[in-house]
């Protein structure tokens, strides 16, 4: 009974102690390991199909690639809520109504003008879907968790309405928008210029990135900056460590919070926008697929600044890339990937824990 | 008429038992001040392994031990990692979600067999049953039991509890237990009503639990009348799919939408103010 | 005869900081035993050591002779043992006899209507009336105490602890607590109090214990003492220099007429105050805790609206501005709750030092941070009340809470504020740095500031202030003049008395 007790075991010590985290992770990777020997292929070969398959010439990396520009993107939106103490689990719902809102649009205006409008009209309607949670949590308290878990259903459901009724595809038995026209697509960074509507600003061999991705590595570092310079940055974030401390200082803290999660829900939608315009050219109600959920653990992986989201969102990436391979390849079901997903942001969130319950003594 | 009143009542019925149960998981465990957004993780861990089990042992009974047992190892996990490695509670509920996810994909993939149908399983009036008595039996233990006091002093403030002599961790690994065992039920009862296992067949029911439980303010009675409206919800969309209203024709996901719409308004404060447990999220 | 409690050698670790050093606490059954010191002494910490509430490092105590080492208040209530914390251990969620029962019911089921006739017997005992079934939000803090009281009897505590029990009481509503103590002990209970206040002392103990920064300085029968000597005991041999008063005041700084603000329960929390403090004067504001201070600081600050009434500063109007703009026009806040409202623990020193004073120059411009010249800030405010510190980068939890309150202190007056908002500004620290603060504000009143400064210390007030006013449910009340700094005026003016 000793381990329950709080007074010998007080609050904190027994994560302090150093055996407890080294049980986390041996615990972790015992799971792991005995998932996959369990699946009758030797781990190490599982291993190194997962690296081969996702990072191993053009054609997986052009896959991997293509993952991380999703992950990175909602990565942000989730990181940028989180920095003002909010969890945004609506990104996923904000990805999909920002998704429809820039394929409609992109659908009427062919071009360039077209994407551009397009991606404003993702982010304003990721905006609009984020806003209702800023305002609950902001002026009633509401925990945003709640609410975006219930918008992410409602944008589901409705998505789904509209693209199985009136802006259905006519040609498709499927519920999906039209496909976009080839001039409307977001043109690639990287590419061969000898597959037509691939060709890029630079040739990497076979190797093809979406300029989606510079988007997102675009907003990570304009974000970085603007966390650590600006005045309103630092007043997000005071607001996120302690709201209580934020109103002492002048700041609004309830300005910030429906602030902070409009711009997440506006980046949010831009991550749908980008899917359309870069990859899918067309939505359908499965465009998020589980992208504003593992942005999640991406944000959870990067650590203290958004420059970590980029590593955080390529591991990601390949785990997702790879996961999928190595269920054809080996027979290893990919439900092991969430699996190391799940454990990798446990053992990240137990060692910031550690981290700042370290150093109070 | 008398035919339809009859299959509306019936389908809210059972369309809203699972609910109930999930969400009187969701009371014990959020009444005692454990955030818990993983409802659904737990409901699928049973569900799935409710099914294994009933394909090994062809026995309903022993499915609806493992499918509890499985549940309850995902809610010690969950007492473990927020109440010893104090892991954020949300974070901890998305990292639970997504084991139970991962885990089950991986068991359904080793284990499935598409030919065994017909598999025996309890009879659905069983599980009906357990849902609308649970949440009375409940609220007289909150008034009657020693239990239930505890379990609201430790919600409301787990530090004066503390000076008391109640344990909050000790109070909060009985509630997360019975946390496992309710959604344990829960999951089951989804596997038993399908007679099957299919990838996320939990369908976002524990959030519209969770949702219930903050509608009826954390308190068991009100939260299991909010399931019985989603449930009725439900089985409305059911009948009047394809029947127009007014001249025009309502899609079924406007239907389904419903329950988390009414959520959000009631969040907004526009139904009442529901008060959380004051401790809730707190150490 | 053997002690009802025997500590002997206490001592108990906080990172550095030695909280308890070899205490020894010895007191006798059936008899009051006071434990008096500053706060931070270590009178709290002792007694959750003998609670079972927190793990000592070494030592050892006997209760009625009985070696023990409790592993949890649990084990220390099942020997006899209960204690009333000084901020209660009511739960507002739950009625008054739940709150009675709790950790004790009983058994397994409860019967509320046989456990509400045994709670009015417990209280009819006492004289005290309770409505069992009624929520306990509603209790005052008097009806709070009596229900605590009540619950160490329902526990059948022999040995009952109570921490600082009078400090959010009335006078007389502390009257009537001790003479329920003086009925407990007359029927065998003994009871221990930590209290700071040496009236208490001399009035109703028969013993006590003295703790200093830590270590058992003194014990005496209290018929063998008297007040002086044991406010000797209490601050040691540091005697500080006479303060400074100010020399001459300039115009009016901050204004507030007939201001009218509502509580949490929707009572007027403030009623019709009204107020001027002019440029270098330091003005204190004496009171009970509760009696509309923090509700006034919080006007103030442009944290709680102002029903009616205004509020100007330099004659500009700023009832309704928000705290930002009061910030821009020269207010500077030490607030009360220093981790909750003043620091960012998880931030480090240098970004602490820029909150509050974020989008002022030189920490800013153009919405842009000036790194340099943040650094610069935070290295002399470092300086100016010599915060101990490791380095700038590290987390302001690495400071213990006296450092962090010499941080918070000189951040409010680093660029020279036109008014000084300051509640309790030298809380847990120790007689030297008290005066250092103050004399820092001092010198920032020399150069034109106006401060406001609110304590719960009225001789701390009375030591550092030009003049004192009182504050008591809700209203303002200011000595006649003449009596500017007179104590049993503004005493009596705090309760109510005149």
């Amino acid at each position: 009974m000793s381990a329950l007790n709080p007074a010998t075991n007080p609050f904190g010590n027994f994560i302090k102690q150093r055996w407890a985290l080294a049980a986390l992770v041996i615990a972790a990777a015992l799971v792991v390991l005995g998932a996959l020997a369990l699946s009758g292929t030797p781990p190490l070969q599982v291993l190194s199909d997962l690296v081969k398959s996702s990072l191993g010439g053009a054609r997986p990396l052009t896959g991997t690639f293509r993952e991380l520009t999703p992950l990175l993107i909602s990565g942000i939106a989730v990181f940028l809520a989180l920095k003002a103490g909010l969890f945004n689990i609506g990104v996923e719902g904000q990805f999909t109504v920002g998704g429809l809102a820039c394929a409609m649009v992109a659908l009427k205006i062919p071009g360039i003008a077209g994407i551009v409008a397009g991606i404003v009209a993702g982010m304003v309607f990721g905006a609009l879907w984020a806003l209702p949670a800023g305002l609950i949590k902001a002026y009633k308290g509401g925990h945003e968790v709640i609410t975006t878990i219930m918008l992410n259903n409602v944008a589901m459901l409705l998505t789904t309405a509209l693209v199985a009724g009136p802006w259905k595809a006519p040609n498709d038995q499927s519920p999906t928008t039209t496909s976009l026209e080839q001039a409307s697509f977001l043109p690639n960074l990287i590419g061969p210029k000898n597959i037509p509507g691939s060709a890029g600003l630079f040739e990497v061999g076979e190797l093809q990135v979406s300029s989606g991705l510079l988007i997102g590595l675009i907003v990570a570092i304009a974000l970085w900056y603007w966390l650590k310079r600006t005045v309103a940055g630092y007043e997000l974030q005071a607001v996120g460590a302690n709201p209580t401390a934020a109103r002492f200082a002048g700041i609004d803290h309830r300005r910030v919070t429906v602030k902070a999660m409009v711009w997440s829900g506006a980046i949010g939608g831009l991550a749908g926008a980008v899917q359309v315009l870069a990859v899918e050219h067309r939505f359908y109600p499965q465009l998020a697929s589980g992208y504003g959920f593992d942005a999640l653990g991406v944000a959870m992986l990067a650590g203290a600044t958004p420059l970590g989201l980029i590593p955080s969102g390529f591991l990601f990436a390949v785990l997702n890339k790879g996961g999928t391979s190595i269920q054809v390849l080996d027979q290893v079901p990919k439900g092991i990937t969430y699996v190391i997903l799940g454990l990798l942001i446990i053992i990240a969130a137990a060692v910031r824990y550690r981290k700042t319950a370290g150093s109070n003594g | 008429m008398a035919s339809m009143l009859e299959s509306v009542v019936l389908s809210t019925i059972s369309l809203s038992s699972p609910l109930i149960l999930a969400a009187m998981g969701g009371f014990t465990s959020e009444r005692s001040g454990v955030i818990n957004i993983a409802l659904e993780g737990k409901m699928l861990s049973a569900a799935c392994a409710a099914y294994i089990a009933t394909l090994f042992w062809h026995s309903p009974w022993l499915a609806l031990g493992v499918g509890i047992a499985a549940a309850i190892v995902m809610s010690v996990l969950h007492w473990l990692l927020t109440q010893q490695y104090r892991i954020d509670q949300i974070i901890s509920g998305m990292a639970i979600n997504l084991l139970a996810a991962g885990g089950t994909n991986y068991f359904l993939n080793k284990y499935q067999d598409p030919n065994a149908t017909n598999l025996p399983v309890l009879p659905m009036s069983l599980f009906w049953i357990v849902g609308f008595v649970l949440p009375l039996l409940l609220w007289l233990y909150t008034r009657f039991g020693r239990g239930g006091l505890r379990l609201q002093a430790v919600g409301s403030d787990p530090d004066k509890a503390r000076m008391m002599g109640v344990q909050p961790l000790t109070t909060r690994l009985l509630c997360l237990v019975a946390t496992g065992v309710f959604t344990g039920i829960a999951g089951t009862m989804i596997f038993t009503s399908a007679g099957q296992f299919t990838e996320g067949m939990t369908a976002g029911r524990g959030y519209i639990a969770l949702a219930a439980l903050i509608l009826g303010g954390w308190r068991p009675v009100p939260a299991m009348l909010a399931c019985i409206a989603f449930g009725f919800f439900q089985a409305m969309q059911l009948q009047l799919q394809g029947t127009k209203i007014a001249g025009a024709d309502i899609p079924a996901e406007v239907w389904s939408s419903l329950p988390y719409l009414v959520t959000v308004i009631a969040l907004a404060g526009f139904l009442g103010r529901s008060r959380s447990p004051a401790g809730l999220g707190k150490l | 005869m053997s002690y009802a409690v025997a500590m002997t050698g206490i001592s108990k670790r906080f990172g550095a900081v030695r909280a308890l050093d070899a205490v020894d606490l010895n007191v006798e059954p059936g008899n009051i035993h006071a434990v008096v010191g500053e706060n931070g002494a270590g009178k709290t910490t002792l007694m959750r050591a003998l609670y079972g509430a927190m793990q000592f490092d070494s030592g050892t105590i006997e209760v009625e002779g009985k070696p023990v080492r409790f592993a949890n208040s649990k084990q220390a209530i099942a020997a006899g043992i209960g204690m009333v914390s000084q901020h209660y251990g009511i739960i507002g969620a739950l009625s008054c006899l739940e709150n009675l029962m709790l950790g004790a019911e009983g058994g397994p089921i409860i019967n509320p209507g046989a456990a509400a006739a045994e709670a009015t017997k417990l209280a009819t005992r006492m004289g005290f009336h309770f409505d069992w079934f009624k929520s306990a939000e509603g209790l005052s803090p008097a009806g709070a105490q009596k229900l605590e009281i009540l619950k160490l009897l329902w526990r059948k505590a022999k040995i009952m602890i109570l921490d600082e029990p009078t400090a959010m009481l009335s006078p007389a509503d502390g009257e009537a607590l001790f003479a329920s103590l003086k009925q407990l002990t007359d029927e065998g209970a003994t009871v221990i109090l930590v209290t700071h206040r040496l009236p208490e002392v001399l009035d109703h103990c028969s013993t006590v214990t003295v703790l200093r920064a830590g270590k058992r300085v003194a014990e005496k029968a209290v018929k063998d003492t008297n007040a002086r000597e044991l406010a000797q005991l209490i601050v040691g041999g540091a005697i500080a220099e006479a303060p400074q008063r100010a020399a001459s005041t300039g115009g009016e700084v901050l204004k507030i007429e007939n201001v009218v603000v509502r509580g949490r329960r929707g009572e007027d929390a403030l009623k019709q105050v009204s107020l001027d403090v002019k440029a270098g004067e330091i003005v204190g504001i004496a009171g009970v805790d509760g009696s509309g201070q923090r509700e006034l600081f919080h006007a103030i600050s442009g944290i709680l609206r102002v029903r009616t009434g205004s509020i100007t500063l330099e004659g500009q109007d700023i009832t309704s501005e928000s705290t930002s703009r009061r910030l821009r026009q020269g207010l500077r806040i030490i607030p009360e709750d220093r981790h909750e409202e003043a620091v960012i623990e998880d931030w480090s020193l240098e970004e602490n030092s820029a909150l509050g004073l974020q989008r002022l120059e030189p920490f800013a411009k153009g919405g842009v941070i000036n790194a340099p010249a943040r650094h610069e800030a935070a290295t002399a405010i470092a300086d100016r009340f010599a915060t101990k510190h490791g380095g700038l980068k590290l987390p302001m939890q690495s400071l213990s809470g006296g450092n962090q309150q010499r941080f918070v202190a000189a951040r409010a007056l680093h660029l020279a504020p036109k008014l000084l908002l300051a509640f309790q500004p030298a809380r847990g620290l120790d007689l030297n740095s008290t005066t250092r603060v103050y004399e820092g504000i001092r010198q920032a009143c020399q150069q034109g500031t106006a401060a406001l400064v609110v304590s719960f210390d009225l001789d701390e007030l009375l030591e550092y202030c030009d003049r004192v006013v009182a504050m008591n449910g809700g209203e303002l009340l200011a000595p006649p003049a003449g009596k500017l700094l007179d104590r049993d005026t503004i005493g009596r003016l705090m309760v109510g008395a005149e």
